[in-house]
């Protein structure tokens, strides 16, 4: 079986139902990759989330995926419109991390952060708490969701795979 | 953002003046070993810059300046492992092929570099434009150069979603980037600075 790669890049919203398809978020840094997967259905959706919160838009692209509070919703619309029963998809999250440790400087570089809080906080407000994470710390990851199975896998450089 | 043809001349001037201070700093650190060559300088979308060293899951060892004062953004320069331990090589003066893995004190070489090459390119930006221009203590990360340039491009994002790119590479023994990225709100300062010159 030839396996379809789909990357999710920065801010993008992406799914998919065939059993040979694999989402994947390359090298998440401060960012969060969002996994849904209904496991009846084999419908799976995933997010590259950029930042907390869309009241921090000021550029002119309006993409839901890019902002916490407004990725969730759209998530979870999309994965009901390829047929997901909403009450049975399962949120996994990864990323978050503070990559440059800037002595000196407290809030500039960490959105990481802020954008686990968010991410957490808008998924839990829509009735989906993240089932596992892998969020924080000072190390990049790849984020790769395989639609047929729903194995969720997190590679990093020399901090070895994770399945979540 | 657009430049005016005078602004866009000015600015390439003065970067081609900052890279060849960065080059000769460089110079006297590995004895000619390393020289940055002809910069590219162009407005990018910022949702493709985690893309632009080598793809997102490609591993880099990156020294990274925060840049303060008049103008705020970002310099980074971007490295293969192989072309880290290269650098290492020429600074500590050993034959090519003697460092075999990043541990402190290649790290701490390779922020050195960087500090002393960013400081150099900083400096003729200041001078040229008279902007105050302060690089924050350099910090090194070896991961993936999307991980590593999200965390810029994060930051970028909260003032638009573009970014003056300067880039640069180095000569072919020493694959790698070199990168500016001032902040969109540091670009109307930039933009009088080059006025004031052209």
């Amino acid at each position: 079986m030839n396996i379809e790669t789909i990357p999710v890049g920065l801010g993008e919203l992406k799914s998919g139902t065939g059993p040979n398809q694999v989402l994947v978020c390359y090298g998440l840094g401060s960012c969060i990759g969002i996994a849904l997967y209904d496991a009846a259905h084999h419908v799976g959706v995933m997010v590259h989330v950029v930042l907390p919160d869309s009241s921090l838009n000021r550029g002119q692209l309006v993409q839901p995926g890019k902002f916490a509070d407004t990725a969730v919703p759209a998530a979870l619309a999309e994965a009901v419109r390829l047929g997901a029963v909403r009450s049975r998809l399962v949120a996994r999250i990864a990323g978050g991390a503070r990559m440059l440790n800037v002595a000196g400087t407290v809030t500039k570089l960490d959105i990481g952060s802020r954008n686990i809080e968010a991410v957490r906080a808008t998924l839990m407000a829509h009735g989906v708490a993240p089932a596992a994470d892998d969020t924080g710390g000072t190390y990049g990851r790849t984020l790769q969701l395989f639609v047929g199975t729903g194995r969720l896998l997190v590679s990093t450089v020399g901090r070895g795979e994770r399945e979540l | 953002m657009n430049l005016t043809q005078n602004e866009y001349q000015a600015l390439y001037a003065i970067v081609q003046k900052g890279l060849d201070n960065s080059s000769k700093s460089l110079s006297t650190m590995t004895t000619g070993g390393i020289r940055l060559l002809d910069p590219k300088v162009e407005f990018l979308p910022l949702n493709v810059v985690p893309g632009i060293a080598g793809g997102p899951a490609a591993v880099v060892a990156a020294v990274y300046l925060g840049i303060e004062g008049d103008l705020n953004g970002h310099l980074m320069f971007l490295f293969t492992l192989k072309a880290a331990m290269r650098v290492v090589d020429m600074l500590i003066e050993a034959p090519g092929g003697t460092t075999t893995e990043l541990d402190e004190i290649g790290l701490s070489a390779l922020a050195e570099t960087g500090n002393v090459c960013g400081s150099a390119f900083l400096n003729a930006l200041s001078d040229r434009t008279g902007l105050k221009i302060v690089p924050t203590t350099p910090v090194v990360v070896t991961d993936m150069a999307g991980a590593i340039l999200e965390s810029v491009v994060t930051e970028l994002y909260l003032n638009g979603d573009e970014v003056l790119m300067v880039e640069t590479g180095f000569n072919e023994e020493i694959p790698g980037h070199f990168l500016l990225m001032p902040d969109q709100d540091s670009m109307a300062r930039l933009v009088a600075a080059l006025e004031a010159i052209g």
